[in-house]
């Protein structure tokens, strides 16, 4: 009984503009990863088939370099591949299929389901049902035809489709590339295996969305799988199993800070973490110097364990204690400064303030310390 | 701070040893003139105070010429409750020992802690310049520079704030000036002064707008690709669709039954226009009928017509016939008449004939005569001319030789009247018939003769008388004349005549024959102009004509009487030829028309039977008959034909050939165009096909993505820095507004110090301080009223008078913040009037009650009124003599403590 790989949302080709350059190369990189692992995964699990539901490619235009390296990332697994064209890599007219066929790129194991309709492979018992994407979007279920479409009763029906379940993911009202969440009743499916949802989500028990196996954004859903799909004979309710792929997952902590011991918190969940992740750090509130230290420190360690760690703390504000200010040993009109940076800073938000606060108590701080200011420039420059 | 004791030793003009013992705590007032070493003293001090000893910048203090010299300074001072001796040597001996409070410093340690206490920097190398000189350079005044306080107060400015500072403790700030620096350092590296981004800041917001534009560029691009790869997709279907349906057959189709049915109005329009044919022939042939008919009902018209004209023909004729015999008889007559004439003529000719003969013969018998008695006096003629040829041949005379003769007989003749001259003349008057013989000759009477030559006169009776003729020519003369006389001789018988007048009479004879021999040859010739001979010929021939003559008129017939002249007959014969041909014209006219009558009546008569007979015919009515049914059976065919035109046109008319044609074009068109359209199609198909492969791989939406990574990261780097910058600016703002209001604080002290001075001398006056702690604007009661000004811009006196009163002013400042103040003033106000120098007097005084001021001047007059001793230089020099007298003289080396 056939027992196959279901995968999706590969995004192949995908740049990272908000992270460092070396960041984003290594990010990029760990997408070509991800697709050995899911071939040495079918190979290891000993799968039939593998079934891609959709945007491996993340546009149209990728250069013939990456396209190459996709297919050669497949080479570890034998058996056959499914894969289908998604909302990003539609089967247009020319796409990047039609140039990956050019190319001459698609190893004779891989199976483009570049029009709708049925792929039948019978040595692993299976008949697979695709519909691909022939527009960048269609406000029709183009899985609606699954019903119509007859497969030899000795073979499964395997549904293979891209788009969003309707009313059952968020924000799915007047969704482009809709797909009825009965659709495996209704075309009597075995199982429905669905790309587009980037998180592994299940939404019946013969409908999953797989999700993408290397994560890529923040949202905190069940990112970085793959799912193993066994289906016991016709009719019977198949059997999923989640397989963790992705090398980096993806953190995104957003902290209000008030008092000292929510800095302590925050660095208790960060060394919490497991590395490498990419993290995504989002502070708002008050600090005090003292605690501004610490953070600093808590997070170039994190950075260092870390693929990437970002902190956006424009929503936190700089306030030095009484004692900070003390000292700091700012007497005269520097301490005047101070506290009519403080005061500005407390009347509302007021970030040249903050910014003006955080470089003179860094002066300060700089000149205690004994480093002379124009290296303390230097260092921060 | 306050001197006690100075003393100078080897110090330019004081190589002895100089003390300005008992320095009092106020004012003190040392006078001498010019070069006294007023200055060589005030330099002193300050070369103690600021030069290092082991500077060469003391070289000045050297003695002139000595090279050996060691000048040493030594000053004794209390200040801050404690007592400082000084002593210090420079050049030969380099040398500086402090001691304070029972402690001693030396060397470089004493000099720093000098600077530190005064307030005052030392130069790194060479001598000391005043940038160096601190507090001690704003209140040391030198000769001349006391109006200068801007430079000098720059200068202490440090020491001054840091004065200030110590004064009012919990406004300054430790480091402030410095953190400003750094911010204003880090600011700059951002903003430019006036705020505009500048170095990477700037470059950022550039590489910001070339990214965004290229960003832009590539997503036009990328929305360009799509557009083509949905144009593919969309020519992709249209393509398979026409390869499907073919459209194009389908509107060939609609060309062809279009076509088809054209054809079918064509084929009725040329029915049609074979039926108009043979309608149109109908029509003619019908007229043609019709045209025949009429023809047939004109001939019965015709018929009488022609019987007329032959009646009228027969007339004619018989009317012409009657007119026959009368041109008949005129004719014989014409012609009789005719003959008669000829006949006249002819005897009128012979007539004439006659006459003239008998004329010619007349004439020539004149002719004759006339030739023969021309003939006579030809003869005549000759036999005169050969008489006298005769004669003249016999007496014959030479003209040449007769003129030659003629000559010669000249000159003998002249030759002898010209011997008659020169010859003696002898007249002679004989009586009676006396006698007397000259020579042989007797000689009677009266006379003359002339002798030549010697000549024998014999008188008879008498004797002889030989003569003999004188002159010299005489016998020349002689010789002449008878060489003469034989050429005359000569002549004449050459000529065989005896003398001159005959040879004359002879030449006119000669003459004379001449003349006639030429009048008789001009006579014959006009007579005989071809000779005798030809004359006789011609009389002999003229005879001969005159026999033939003679002969013709005697074989002519005598004349009729009764002939008319020739002419005259010749007019008649004229005239009667005329008439005859007159009247044989109109004979032959007469006959002429009698043939034409007769055979017009003859063809009137024929036509007119003919078609009497025609008419007649069975045969014709017939022919009739026929052509009647012709006619009508012609009709009926054409309406036929007519009715058929009228309904085939309405059908042609009903199917709209236009139309028709205007369908074929429209359906031949558009299947062409259906069909180009989907040839043109595939090329764009392939066309964009290819485009779309390069593009693709150009990676655009990579690319893009890339670019719009870079322009987040140089966004978010921009953002940085223009927060920073922006802090920055903010920061140091409020540090430059904060450091300017402690500033303006720190200026108060200062500025009631200057008003304390500045109202003494112009009461009501008030002046302001700038950042830099120096005087500015200054606001005063002139004669104006309220006046306002920078103190640089008053007149010199006034500006050193303001310079000793901010002097004085910084002086309490600086007391008040527990520094040490000394004043020296060397030669100061000297630019003052009595007035203000009064003024300035009460201020100095009210200033040493606080200050110890040391004032040197050459004028101790002016300075009598200030309450203090003056002391006389020249007078303490004097006396540091008579002390060296007593001391050793290089004893300065030994430091004195003062107690």
């Amino acid at each position: 009984m056939p027992r196959f790989l279901h995968t999706a949302d590969w995004q192949m080709g995908r740049t990272y503009s908000r992270f460092e350059p070396d960041d984003a190369a290594a990010l990029a990189e760990a997408r070509f990863t991800a697709i050995e692992r899911l071939a040495q995964l079918a190979r290891d699990e000993r799968c039939d088939a593998v079934l891609v539901a959709g945007d491996v490619f993340d546009t149209q235009t990728v250069p013939d370099r990456t396209i190459r390296r996709v297919f050669n990332a497949m080479s570890g697994y034998q058996g056959p591949w499914v894969l289908l064209p998604g909302n990003h890599d539609a089967a247009l007219a020319e796409s990047v299929w039609t140039r990956a066929l050019r190319l001459d790129a698609v190893a004779d194991n891989v199976h483009l389901a570049l029009v709708p309709g049925v792929i039948e492979l019978p040595d692993q018992g299976m008949a697979v049902l695709a519909a691909p994407l022939t527009q960048r979007h269609t406000y029709e279920d183009l899985t609606a035809a699954f019903a119509d479409w007859m497969t030899r009763p000795d073979l499964l029906r395997v549904g293979l489709a891209h788009g969003s379940v309707q009313g059952i993911l968020p924000d799915t009202v007047d969704a482009t590339n809709p797909i009825a969440a009965d659709r495996a009743e209704r075309a009597r499916l075995d199982y429905l295996a669905l790309g587009d949802w980037h998180g592994s989500k299940r939404i019946n028990a013969r409908t999953w969305y797989s999700g993408t196996p290397e994560p890529e954004r923040f949202r905190n859903n069940e990112a970085g799988y793959a799912l193993i799909v066994d289906l016991a004979g016709p009719g019977a309710e198949p059997e999923v199993s989640q397989h963790p792929v992705g090398q980096y997952p993806w953190y995104q902590l957003q902290k209000t800070l008030r008092v000292s011991s929510d800095v302590d918190q925050l660095l208790e969940e960060l060394a919490a973490i497991p590395a490498p992740a990419v993290l995504d750090i989002r502070l708002q509130g008050d600090i005090d110097l003292h605690g501004e230290t610490r953070l600093q420190y808590g997070l170039s360690v994190a950075e260092a364990r870390h693929r990437s760690v970002q902190c956006d703390r424009t929503g936190l504000s700089l306030q030095p204690t009484d004692d900070d200010v003390a000292a700091l040993q700012a007497d005269g009109y520097l301490g005047e400064v101070i506290t009519l940076l403080r005061e500005r800073q407390q009347q509302g938000d007021d970030p040249q303030a903050r910014d003006a606060l955080a470089i003179l108590t860094g002066l300060l701080r700089d000149r205690q310390v004994g480093a002379p200011p124009e290296s303390a420039e230097e260092a921060s420059s | 701070m306050k001197l006690q004791r100075v003393r100078i030793e080897q110090v330019r003009q004081f190589r002895q040893p100089l003390e300005l013992p008992q320095l009092t705590a106020g004012l003190n007032l040392f006078y001498g003139p010019n070069e006294s070493g007023k200055s060589t003293l005030v330099q002193a001090i300050r070369s103690a105070f600021f030069e290092r000893h082991r500077s060469n910048g003391a070289e000045h203090l050297r003695p002139w010429g000595d090279s050996a010299a060691a000048p040493s300074i030594e000053i004794h001072f209390t200040s801050q409750r404690q007592d400082w001796q000084l002593h210090k040597s420079f050049l030969a001996t380099k040398r500086c020992d402090l001691q304070v409070a029972g402690q001693a410093f030396s060397g470089e340690e004493a000099e720093d802690k000098l600077a530190d206490l005064l307030g005052f920097q030392y130069a790194s190398r060479g001598a000391s310049q005043d940038r160096h000189w601190g507090i001690p350079g704003l209140l040391w005044v030198e000769q001349g520079s006391g109006q200068d306080i801007e430079a000098a107060a720059q200068h202490a400015g440090d020491h001054l704030q840091a004065a200030l500072h110590s004064m009012l403790g919990e406004v300054a700030s430790s480091g402030g000036d410095d953190l400003i620096q750094t911010v204003a350092a880090q600011r700059s590296n951002l903003l430019t002064p006036t705020g505009k981004p500048r170095g990477e800041y700037a470059t950022l917001a550039t590489r910001k707008a070339e990214l965004s534009a290229g960003l832009a560029t590539l997503e036009q691009r990328i929305g360009q690709y799509q557009a083509q790869v949905d144009r593919l997709g969309e020519l992709r279907q249209q393509h398979q669709r026409d390869e499907h349906q073919q459209p194009w057959l389908a509107a060939r189709q609609q060309y062809e039954e279009a076509q088809r049915r054209h054809r079918q109005v064509e084929q009725w329009q040329q029915e049609q226009q074979q039926e108009q044919q043979a309608l149109n022939n109908h029509t003619q042939t019908l007229g043609l009928l019709r045209e025949q008919q009429s023809q047939a009902r004109s001939q019965v018209d015709k018929l009488e017509q022609r019987h007329q004209e032959y009646i009228r023909a027969q007339e004619s004729l018989a009317s012409l016939s009657a007119q026959s015999p009368q041109i008949e008889a005129r004719l014989q007559h014409a012609q009789s008449a005719y003959s008669r004439a000829l006949e006249k003529v002819a005897l009128a000719r012979q007539q004439q004939q006659h006459g003239q003969l008998a004329d010619s013969v007349s004439q020539l018998e004149r002719q004759i005569a006339g030739l023969s008695d021309r003939l006579a006096k030809a003869r005549e003629h000759q036999e005169t001319l050969e008489q006298t040829r005769q004669v003249q041949r016999q007496d014959a005379i030479d003209p040449d030789t007769l003129a030659n003769l003629r000559q010669c007989q000249r000159q003998l003749d002249e030759a002898s009247i010209r011997s008659n001259a020169i010859a003696t003349r002898l007249r002679y008057h004989l009586e009676g018939n006396q006698t007397f013989t000259l020579e042989d000759t007797l000689l009677r009477g009266t006379g003359e003769t002339l002798l030549l030559e010697e000549t024998r006169l014999v008188i008879p009776g008498v004797g002889e008388l030989q003569i003999t003729p004188g002159g010299e020519d005489l016998g020349r003369l002689q010789r002449q004349l008878a060489r003469l006389t034989d050429e005359r001789n000569r002549q004449l018988h050459a000529l065989a005549v005896a003398s001159l007048a005959e040879g004359e009479q002879k030449a006119e004879r000669q003459a004379e024959r001449l003349r006639t021999i030429k009048t008789r040859e001009q006579l014959l010739t006009s007579v005989a102009p071809e000779g005798i001979d030809a004359l006789r010929a011609h009389q002999q021939t003229e005879y001969i004509r005159l026999e033939q003559l003679r002969a013709r008129l005697a074989a002519l017939p005598v004349a009729s009487a009764t002939a008319l002249p020739l002419d005259q007959a010749e007019t008649q014969q004229a005239e009667r030829e005329q008439q005859l041909a007159d009247a044989e014209q109109q004979h032959q006219r007469h006959q002429q028309s009698l043939a034409m009558a007769t055979q017009r009546t003859q063809a009137a008569q024929q036509e007119w039977q003919q078609l009497q007979r025609e008419l007649e015919d069975p045969k014709r009515q017939q022919l009739q008959h026929t052509l009647a049914q012709n006619i009508r059976s012609a009709e009926e065919d054409s309406s036929r034909l007519q009715a058929a035109i009228d309904l085939r046109q309405t059908r042609i008319d009903e199917a709209r050939p236009d139309l028709l044609q205007q369908d074929m074009v429209r359906f031949k068109t558009s299947a062409e165009q259906l069909e180009r359209a989907h040839q043109s199609r595939a090329l764009e198909l392939a066309r964009l096909q290819s485009a779309l492969e390069t593009l693709g791989g150009e990676g655009l939406e990579e690319l893009r993505d890339q670019q719009t990574a870079n322009l987040e990261r140089v966004e978010r780097r921009y953002q940085e820095l223009r927060r920073r910058a922006e802090a920055l600016d903010l920061l140091l703002g409020l540090l430059q507004d904060k450091r300017q209001e402690l500033t303006r604080r720190l200026q108060a002290p200062l500025q009631k110090h200057l008003h304390h001075y500045l109202r003494m001398l112009f009461p009501q006056a008030s002046i302001e301080v700038d950042d830099r702690l120096i005087p500015g604007q200054m606001t005063r009661s002139g004669r104006q009223g309220q006046e306002t000004g920078e103190v640089r811009a008053l007149s010199f006196g006034a500006r050193e008078q303001m310079g000793l009163i901010s002097r004085l002013a910084y002086a309490d400042l600086l007391q008040e913040a527990g520094r040490p103040t000394l004043i020296i003033l060397d030669d100061t106000l000297v630019h003052s009037d009595v007035t203000r120098l009064a003024k300035m007097k009460r201020i100095l005084f009210d200033a040493s009650q606080r200050h110890q001021i040391l004032l040197f001047t050459c004028h101790p007059d002016q300075w009598q009124d200030l309450g203090v001793q003056p002391r006389d230089l020249e007078a303490i020099k004097s006396q540091a003599l008579s002390e060296v007298a007593v001391q050793s003289p290089h004893s300065t080396r030994s430091p004195t403590t003062m107690p």
